[in-house]
């Protein structure tokens, strides 16, 4: 039997080899088709029924359940998540697992065309060691990404120490697609 | 081909099973993808690609688990499967072991009733992927599997591949209904 106990790491696993089967499109094919429209199909009705109210009901349940070391900050107009320990990316990096080229990558194929569809963009960055953050705000909002502690305060997770360890971070910009992804640099 | 992930030895001093967490079970709502996961490959390559798809993750992801079979024989799949269910959230499963022979008596499948809880519309083959991921992991252990009944409820069997037990038959293991 498939189990949820080690879900992560055979997700890991299905992304290399969806990518085996049919290239980079068949993998966002299944970000979209089966993680946002079907899997997390609970998920898409609250964000796009509430907006900012169902996001801070999705993600405190979610999150929680997944036992993650995470943030939110939620206002009228900006919903922010500072993940300092995320649960899935730390289960592979313990393991020793990585089959995909950027497991990390998976949270905005599916959250991208979710938000999207919502009327919200997303700014985002992740740095590849289980730390990451997101801020979702409408089309039509054109504020920039916050400063450092400039929504989240002592919270926001680029004040870590170790949150350029990695060397290079992954930057989304207003975006809504995996695509979007900026040229990584170093951090 | 990146995905064979490990060479097959069992590493010292670990556990039963290949894979530890920090929390004692996993996250139910894992079950939604995973359910999800079947019918996006069913859909966009076929039963044939969703057979594939199992055999492939039992025989490369799972290799670990391989190992461990291959090595400690029946005693190591039942200590497995004990493990593995502690480990997944609303599982009552019963494990018991022979020198030649393991058996589940899985009374409550955890996936099934999460997502019937939820009502959620189960890929009618789920419960094959029991049979073709397991059959991948124990066949270069030396054993094979027989799955019987399902839709919520199954007997796992797993014999010695020299045993001469029947072919499985899929018509066997039912289809679930929603």
């Amino acid at each position: 039997m498939l189990g949820c106990y080690d879900f992560c790491g055979h997700y890991d696993w299905t992304f290399e080899w969806l990518r085996q089967q049919g290239g980079e499109p068949l993998v966002r094919a299944y970000w979209d088709e089966a993680i946002h429209r079907d899997s997390q199909a609970h998920a898409r009705d609250l964000i796009l029924q509430n907006g900012i109210a169902g996001m801070k009901e999705y993600w405190g349940h979610t999150l929680d359940h997944e036992a993650a070391g995470y943030a939110i900050t939620a206002t009228d107009h900006a919903f922010r998540v500072d993940m300092h320990d995320c649960p899935s990316k730390g289960f592979l990096i313990r393991n020793g697992l990585a089959q995909y080229r950027d497991y990390c990558d998976h949270c905005i194929g599916w959250i991208g065309p979710l938000m999207k569809e919502a009327g919200f963009v997303i700014d985002h960055e992740h740095n590849h060691c289980g730390q990451c953050w997101w801020e979702m705000r409408r089309t039509d909002d054109a504020t920039p990404p916050s400063a450092k502690g400039g929504l989240s305060g002592g919270q926001d997770v680029r004040l870590r120490s170790d949150w350029k360890r990695s060397g290079t971070l992954d930057v989304f910009q207003r975006a809504t697609d995996v695509d979007d992804k900026s040229a990584a640099g170093p951090a | 081909m990146k995905l064979p992930i490990n060479p097959g030895t069992v590493p010292p001093d670990s556990g039963p099973l290949p894979c530890s967490d920090t929390k004692p079970v996993g996250a139910a709502d894992f079950y939604f993808a995973i359910n999800a996961t079947f019918r996006f490959v069913l859909r966009k390559l076929g039963a044939d690609g969703l057979r594939r798809y199992w055999m492939e993750m039992g025989t490369h992801y799972f290799a670990p688990v391989t190992a461990r079979w291959r090595s400690g024989g029946a005693p190591a799949i039942a200590a497995h499967w004990r493990a593995f269910f502690a480990a997944e959230p609303g599982a009552e499963v019963e494990v018991s072991q022979t020198a030649e022979v393991v058996t589940l008596d899985v009374k409550v499948c955890p996936a099934i009733k999460h997502l019937r809880e939820h009502g959620r519309e189960i890929v009618p083959c789920f419960c094959q992927h029991c049979h073709f991921i397991s059959e991948a992991i124990a066949g270069p252990a030396g054993f094979t599997v027989r799955v019987s009944g399902g839709n919520g409820s199954c007997r796992q069997t797993f014999h010695r591949r020299d045993a001469q037990v029947p072919a499985q038959d899929l018509a066997q293991i039912a289809e679930v209904t929603c």
